[in-house]
């Protein structure tokens, strides 16, 4: 089966990462600007509702993260699916997913404190985000293990499989763990209603975006550093069995 | 009440910005080794998904994988 | 495929029951499990009997680590792999076998802690169905993760010490369940732990599931 080369000039793609980068980096700004200035302190939470224009994007990013990987796995996995990129794209995201899951856990916990007395508490979103992240770190460590290309990718496509199947059922396991004993939340009705409106809305969908753009655009280039590793790797193999038939041909 | 948000922000920027900065220096070294090295086979795979037991055939077999020519930019 | 898982379980029980390393090793591992947990949470009984459920499962989980790196350590050392593929079983069949004996060797053990656990901490085992029903169907679920884990992350050096890492995390959900249902039962409302008893199984059978299918390319992948 033969496919043509997807033959993309390496400039367009450097400038499009370059735009890329600009547009997420420029949301960004505009985003702290906007939720540390511009936007109102809550009527209940005071200046605290600041950090929620930042702590959601990162679950978010995080699950997306998630998300990407386990779908790259599986069409790894697909035998009609079964392109090298695919194992790179999981493992860019992996990557990539695991910052985004540690500072979920970190702004989390920045948020937790003053709002409930606690560094942290055992709400369900929070529990499965750090329990994410082990996982991430576990399938991050498989993908270390030395061997062949495909033997490596077929091994790390299934390690993402039976890890992130799970993610679903730890949710659903914790939250109703949590519903049994009367428990401050993450997902609170209240915190909803807050800032569903005017420029704290606004915000907050800048946030979400901005910090979705900074994901891909992370994402590309560790998935690029991927490729050059691969490349260095094969060229590395070629010029030890080069060397290694020059001393056959000599010896 | 506001050392915690600024803390937040700080928290996440910070690192945030140290991963991206290192993750571009990391592929522009990455870059540099790769275009140093001589080799004209570009594939970026060593070997074949399908049928190679254990069989580390370094033949750019071109057909069987979608690629992206040109890594260097 | 189910002859294979035959042949297999047999084979690694046989070994076991041989070489009595679970009995040895694993078993007096869980106790001093149970003992530390004692000496972290103090000696007043108070404390000690509610968590006996938690501390039960954990001591499980930990042990399954150890069930299941033994059960691939009998195999050769390095050729751990080789030898099982080259067999010409059914990689399925080879996995329910593996599965099955640890599952095996667990429920064992675990008939030892209830007794460690009742003796230590001061647990009232009543429930006793509910108890049992959750060690099946938990175990099972260990097991099948910790089987398929550990073909990946078995043989040589440098992987196991990933056992761990990957096996602790994906078992969370059976820790809970298990330990709530325990609770129930535990606490003389074992009613209660239909939903948990559920997850378990739910839990059990997909990653039996799971392994059937996705055993075999861990397998051939050396």
């Amino acid at each position: 089966m033969s496919k043509p080369a997807r033959a993309v000039p390496p400039d367009q793609a450097a400038v499009v990462l370059r735009v890329l980068g600009a547009t997420a980096l420029v949301g960004v700004v505009a985003t702290v600007w906007l939720g540390l200035f511009v936007t109102p302190p809550d009527e209940f939470m005071g200046n605290l509702v600041r950090l929620l224009y930042v702590h959601p994007p990162m679950a978010w990013v995080a699950f997306l993260a998630y998300g990407v990987a386990s779908l790259a796995s599986l069409l790894y996995l697909w035998p009609r699916t079964r392109e090298a990129h695919f194992d790179r794209l999981a493992g860019a995201s992996a990557e990539v997913g695991v910052v985004f899951t540690g500072l979920t856990l970190a702004s989390g916990s920045i948020w937790g404190r003053p709002t409930w007395g606690a560094w942290w508490v055992w709400d369900p979103l929070l529990t499965t985000t750090a329990l994410l992240f082990v996982l991430y770190l576990g399938y991050l460590a498989l993908r270390r293990v030395p061997g062949e290309f495909h033997v490596r990718a077929r091994r790390s496509a299934i390690g993402a499989l039976i890890a992130f199947i799970d993610v679903p059922i730890v949710y659903f396991s914790v939250e109703w763990w949590r519903s049994l004993h009367q428990a401050p939340t993450v997902l609170n009705p209240t915190t909803h209603k807050t800032y569903v409106h005017g420029s704290m809305a606004w915000t907050l969908l800048l946030g979400f975006v901005s910090f979705t753009l900074v994901y891909v655009w992370l994402m590309a280039h560790r998935y690029r550093l991927a490729k050059l590793q691969d490349l260095e790797d094969s060229e590395g193999l070629e010029a030890a069995l080069a060397e290694r038939r020059a001393e056959a041909v000599a010896g | 009440m506001n050392g915690y948000v600024e803390a937040g922000y700080v928290v996440v920027l910070g690192p945030l910005s140290l991963y991206g900065v290192t993750l571009v220096a990391r592929e522009r070294a990455a870059r540099r080794r790769v275009g140093a090295a001589p080799s004209g086979v570009r594939t970026g795979v060593p070997t074949a998904p399908q049928g190679a037991h254990g069989d580390a055939s370094l033949v750019n077999r071109g057909g069987a994988e979608n690629e992206e020519r040109g890594s260097g930019s | 495929m189910l002859r294979d898982a035959a042949l297999v379980a047999g084979k690694d029980l046989r070994i076991e029951i041989r070489s009595r390393v679970g009995l040895n090793q694993i078993g007096p591992f869980a106790i001093a499990v149970l003992l530390l947990f004692g000496l972290a949470l103090g000696p007043d009984r108070q404390v000690l009997a509610p968590a006996s459920a938690g501390l039960f499962w954990v001591a499980v989980l930990l042990s399954t680590v150890l069930a299941v790196q033994r059960s691939y350590a009998i195999e050769s050392t390095d050729g751990a792999r080789d030898g099982l593929r080259l067999s010409g079983l059914d990689p399925a069949g080879i996995f329910l076998g593996k599965t099955g004996a640890v599952a095996a060797q667990l429920l064992v053990l675990e008939a030892a802690l209830s007794l460690g656990v009742a003796l230590l901490y001061g647990a009232h085992l009543s429930g006793a169905l509910v108890l049992a029903g959750a060690c099946v169907a938990g175990t099972l679920g260990l097991a099948a993760v910790g089987t398929l884990y550990g073909v990946a992350a078995s043989g040589l050096r440098i992987r196991e010490t990933l056992l761990p890492l990957l096996f602790l995390p994906v078992v969370a959900p059976v820790l809970l369940a298990a330990t709530k249902a325990w609770d129930e039962a535990l606490a003389g409302t074992p009613g209660r732990a239909g939903g948990w008893l559920d997850v378990l199984v739910v839990f059990a059978v997909l990653y039996v599931a799971i392994g059937i299918v996705a055993f075999g390319s861990l397998l051939e992948d050396g």
